[in-house]
């Protein structure tokens, strides 16, 4: 069993003991199992896979990072993180086409807002992603 | 006795009326201090995460970023956490006290570590500039002079984590920039419902102990991590320590500063709930006393009549 915690500013978000994780990292996606060697990554935004008894939890993160401690504790320190049913696709949408709209006056844009907007666009492009997967499957 | 009782009378039902106002506005703050203590409750296990991966990262070598970098200091940076409303009582005024001290104690407030890692004071030049985050700590800044860079005095009631990223980048540019050499952060430090303490602690450079005293008050609910060997020479860093410091940092000051925007916001509304409830009672003992004077006039008048009553018939006789 993996001790398995996301926490963000808010508070924290998903907390349980399970079987196996899949978390999008800074260098492409892992998969973590009990006993895993301690890491620390870095985490892009996208979608986590909670696999707990033979079912599978869909959680959307943005960027954070990632321990690993050494018996088989994992900590995501996300900034957000939902569960896939709550995602609201209709304002995450909304809030993609906002991001995409200000990308395009990209020119008027400083290079913080520009790294700003692109990590937003990320974000969303996750959650409409995860849910969209969520519904596709029930 | 020349009391109009109609004007004691309209005397005691204004007073009651603001007797309300108050008891409301008690009732009120009681719930947004709850709320603003919840909060910072949250934000709590995600700062301790954050510092301790920060401090094993530090045992295994001196990281090298920018912001953790301690130099000579020229300019200072001071984000001042006032209410954006009166009628808390010595909220503002005590912090604003505080910070004025601190200011002033500037061969402290410039010191600093240098390469040998000794404590050196500073000469006591330097300017400082404010960052104000509430109406009132505007007002601070212009009486005494301070240039304010920046105001952000339309935070909501609760502000979030996104609404203080704008205030935490523009401390972390400056720094980064070397246009200030320190930034310090003035805010009210929450202990209970009854006490709060003006406190200015350093936000950069970066230093976990700052961290760590910030996040340690409060009754904490959980502290449920095992303790314990904690052998970070085992650790795999993907894709390697200074880009996970430069991950991380960043978001620790961000934590460090949402929690004293926090803290404030708690102390102000138990700042509120206290100044109402004094309010309260004493309008309660004012209403009491009018009560009386309106009793003790009417009784005047009544006994008056009488004896102008008793005073006619007795002519008549």
């Amino acid at each position: 069993m993996i001790t398995f915690k996301i926490v963000t500013p808010n508070g924290v978000t998903y907390e349980d003991d399970i079987e196996k994780v899949t978390i999008p990292t800074g260098d492409g996606e892992i998969t973590v199992l009990e006993g895993h060697v301690p890491l620390v990554s870095t985490l892009s935004a996208g979608e986590i896979l909670v696999h707990k008894n033979g079912q599978i939890v869909h959680l959307a993160v943005s960027t954070g990072i990632l321990e690993i401690r050494p018996n088989s504790e994992v900590y995501l320190l996300a900034d957000t993180s939902e569960r896939a049913e709550d995602i609201d696709v209709g304002r995450a949408e909304a809030a993609k086409a906002r991001a995409e709209e200000l990308m395009k006056q990209k020119d008027a844009l400083a290079d913080v807002d520009f790294a700003r907007i692109q990590a937003m666009i990320e974000r969303e492009t996750a959650r409409i992603g995860v849910s969209k997967r969520y519904r596709d499957v029930k | 006795m020349a009391v109009n009782a109609k004007a004691v009378k309209r005397r005691i039902k204004s007073v009651t009326n603001t007797k309300k106002m108050t008891k409301a506005m008690e009732m009120i703050s009681a719930v947004k201090m709850r709320k603003a203590v919840e909060t910072v409750q949250h934000t709590r296990l995600y700062a301790r995460l954050g510092r301790e991966l920060m401090e094993h990262l530090a045992h295994l070598d001196e990281p090298n970023v920018p912001l953790l970098e301690q130099r000579p200091v020229q300019k200072v940076l001071a984000i001042v956490i006032s209410s954006n409303r009166g009628q808390c009582g010595s909220f503002n005024a005590n912090l604003f006290k505080k910070t004025k001290l601190l200011f002033e104690d500037k061969e402290n407030l410039g010191a600093y570590r240098n390469e040998l890692g000794v404590d050196e004071k500073s000469n006591g030049q330097f300017d400082i500039d404010i960052i104000a985050v509430g109406k009132k700590s505007v007002l601070f800044g212009k009486k005494y002079g301070y240039n304010v860079i920046a105001a952000f005095d339309e935070l909501s009631e609760r502000p979030s984590y996104e609404d203080i990223r704008p205030i935490a980048n523009m401390a972390i540019e400056g720094f980064s920039a070397k246009t200030y050499d320190k930034v310090v952060i003035a805010f009210t430090e929450f202990q209970s419902s009854l006490v709060q303490e003006a406190k200015v602690r350093q936000l950069l450079p970066f230093s976990a102990k700052e961290l760590e005293k910030m996040t340690q008050k409060l009754p904490t609910e959980e502290t449920n991590t095992k303790e314990g060997a904690y052998p970070i020479e085992g650790y795999l860093f993907e894709p390697d320590i200074d880009v996970i410091v430069e991950e991380v940092l960043p978001r620790l000051v961000e934590i460090q500063l949402y929690q004293g925007i926090l803290e404030s916001s708690a102390s102000e509304h138990s700042a509120r709930m206290v100044a109402m409830k004094n309010a309260s009672e004493n309008a309660g003992e004012m209403i009491d006393e009018l009560n009386l004077t309106y009793n003790k006039a009417r009784q005047a008048a009544i006994t008056q009549e009488i004896a102008e009553i008793a005073g006619g018939a007795a002519a008549l006789e």
